[in-house]
């Protein structure tokens, strides 16, 4: 107190010059919905349908479910994924002694966008396509093709059936691994209401 | 200290609802009153009220300094183990803080008694920090108040000025501003301090308390959006924080908070014993105590208050002369103090309590606030000051 009334406030006037309101009462909202950062969105649930499998690009497109075009890039990303050795010897000895050969020039172009292809692949006998649904944390969902390649190994001996049925598995895992994951994620997912919400029965936590 | 009658202003009503103060009626009842106002001199206003005011502000400030150095006085205050650090190293790192209000019992005469403080989630802001000034100078133009009058009223100005000093501190500029859900009041007082935080420079995003987001493996905690929370303003208390499902990742988390957690030993009134055992026979000061097991029923001229407990609720007074009052609440699971009870003035039917703003470390305005019980409550008026 003391010090107060050594040196007494100089301006006598004890109020503010001017105040003003930047955003409240009329014609001022909206600025908190302006300021929010973009929306970020992720994926919150995926589904997959039965993939079907086609021994070539044709037998895709007559089965009359994808377009030529959704056929064509399934079958080049089916390409990509088959494995790929930098000697004969190496993908005989993972896939079968006559399992494997060098990529057609047609095959080396579509995976890799060049002709020359100074590698070996277990041999394209086909591929699966399927769709798989994306619903997201923003409510959208999106639809978008899968493929898996079909090809020869030692297992298969070079049998359709027999092959088909191995690349069904790989993509059953592939799914499931990918379904696990986003359900990971959604359980490690935002927590709310931790805060205020034993607080309805008191009103409000102004004093 | 007078209380005058005068005319309202013509059309307040309309002007309020345009200035977003939906809240001037609640349920029915008024709770901007102006059709009488206080009126004080300048001599109370600045040797009774303000100076105090900035003495006592100084007196707790070296309280948390004392409390935050010892885990016996944390205890005493029933502060959450979990919470000690967050609240000592938010003091000891300087984590500003941006206000809070004295409650003064004050007649005109003699020292102004200091009944509790409210320096975590005090409310009333926007009525004494805009809607009052805004009347008295309405009122001068009008010819309702002579040209000379004033306010002890610099309130907003000083928000302001705080907050543009926490802005250089914090990053991006950006404070979020939360409080509960469905309560028009505290959300208007919010949305105020939003604006002054918008005239200060800041970026002022809201969130909902309830919406306040934690994701592991994230620093902060997070918005509606996912994104990093670093600093947040929030109208709800440290003790309910605390307890809440997310109260044990707040040490944990980088997000910083105001009030910072320092304030909740002063938001307590476990403080109110402390000052007095510290300054004992302060003017400002009346006798408080700990009530403990062995505490004989409350004696006539003793007011018995809950740690934590809002808006008047669960107080208990008996009067020198016998009369008891209580006002029932849900604030039962803390310890309790005992207080000497003092009187407030009477005006008439209505018991008129003070509340002195300090903003940073500044006193700078003040609001009156009355009721016809001897308990200020929520539902108490609001009625503007001038200095004549």
């Amino acid at each position: 107190m003391s010090k107060h009334e050594q040196t007494p406030h100089v301006p006598r006037r004890k109020r503010s010059a001017r105040l003003s309101l930047a955003m409240m009462g009329a014609g001022a909202f909206g600025l908190t919905a302006c300021g929010q950062p973009p929306e970020e969105e992720q994926i919150t649930e995926v589904t997959f349908d039965e993939p079907r499998s086609f021994q070539s690009v044709e037998d895709c497109v007559a089965a009359d479910v994808y377009t030529r075009s959704a056929c064509e890039a399934a079958y080049e990303a089916s390409l990509e994924a088959v494995p790929r050795f930098s000697t004969l010897e190496e993908c005989e000895a993972e896939h079968g002694e006559g399992a494997c050969t060098a990529p057609t020039e047609e095959q080396a172009q579509a995976a890799t966008g060049s002709s020359g292809g100074s590698w070996f692949m277990p041999a394209m006998m086909g591929y699966m396509v399927g769709n798989m649904m994306s619903n997201t944390n923003r409510g959208r969902s999106f639809e978008r093709v899968y493929q898996e390649p079909v090809y020869r190994n030692r297992q298969n001996q070079g049998n359709w059936n027999a092959a088909s049925s191995q690349a069904t598995q790989r993509v059953t895992q592939r799914n499931d691994a990918m379904r696990t994951s986003v359900a990971q994620t959604r359980q490690t997912a935002t927590q709310r209401s931790g805060f205020g919400s034993r607080s309805s029965a008191r009103g409000g936590w102004g004093s | 200290m007078l209380r005058i009658d005068i005319p309202e202003r013509k059309n307040w009503k309309a002007l309020a609802n345009e200035l977003g103060f939906h809240f001037h009626t609640i349920e029915g009842e008024p709770y901007w009153k102006e059709e009488a106002y206080y009126q004080f001199t300048m001599e109370q206003v600045e040797q009774d009220i303000e100076a105090p005011t900035e003495e006592l502000h100084e007196m707790c400030i070296e309280l948390v300094d004392k409390v935050c150095h010892s885990n016996a006085l944390m205890q005493r205050l029933a502060l959450p183990e979990h919470m000690w650090d967050s609240i000592h190293n938010s003091w000891k790192s300087g984590q500003p803080h941006l206000y809070g209000r004295m409650d003064f019992a004050y007649s005109g005469e003699g020292p102004a008694k200091l009944l509790e403080l409210n320096y975590d989630t005090p409310t009333s802001l926007y009525e004494a920090g805009f809607f009052q000034w805004v009347w008295l100078e309405q009122a001068i133009e009008q010819g309702i108040l002579p040209r000379h009058a004033d306010q002890y009223n610099s309130i907003q100005e000083r928000l302001i000025n705080a907050m543009a000093h926490l802005g250089d501190r914090i990053e991006a500029r950006t404070l979020y501003f939360s409080c509960i859900k469905d309560n028009a009041e505290e959300r208007a007082t919010v949305h105020y301090l939003q604006d002054v935080a918008v005239q200060a420079g800041l970026k002022a995003p809201f969130i909902f308390t309830e919406d306040i987001g934690l994701r592991s493996g994230v620093e902060h905690f997070i918005d509606l959006d996912d994104k990093p929370i670093h600093a947040l303003f929030k109208l709800y208390p440290w003790e309910e924080m605390a307890d809440d499902a997310f109260g044990e990742h707040i040490p944990q988390l980088n997000t910083h908070w105001f009030e910072p957690p320092w304030k909740a030993i002063l938001s307590n009134k476990g403080i109110l014993p402390l000052l007095w055992e510290h300054f004992e026979g302060h003017p400002n000061l009346l006798p408080a105590f700990f009530e403990n097991a062995s505490s004989p029923p409350l004696p006539a001229g003793w007011v018995r208050k809950p740690f934590f407990s809002r808006e008047g609720s669960n107080i208990e007074l008996i009067t020198p002369s016998g009369q008891r009052e209580a006002i029932g609440g849900p604030y039962t699971d803390s310890p309790w103090i005992r207080q000497a009870y003092h009187p407030m003035p009477r005006f008439g039917n209505n018991h008129a309590l003070i509340g002195s703003w300090v903003v940073g470390d500044r006193a700078c305005g003040m609001g009156i606030r009355e009721d016809v019980g001897r308990i200020t409550k929520d539902s108490s008026c609001f009625v503007p000051h001038a200095i004549v």
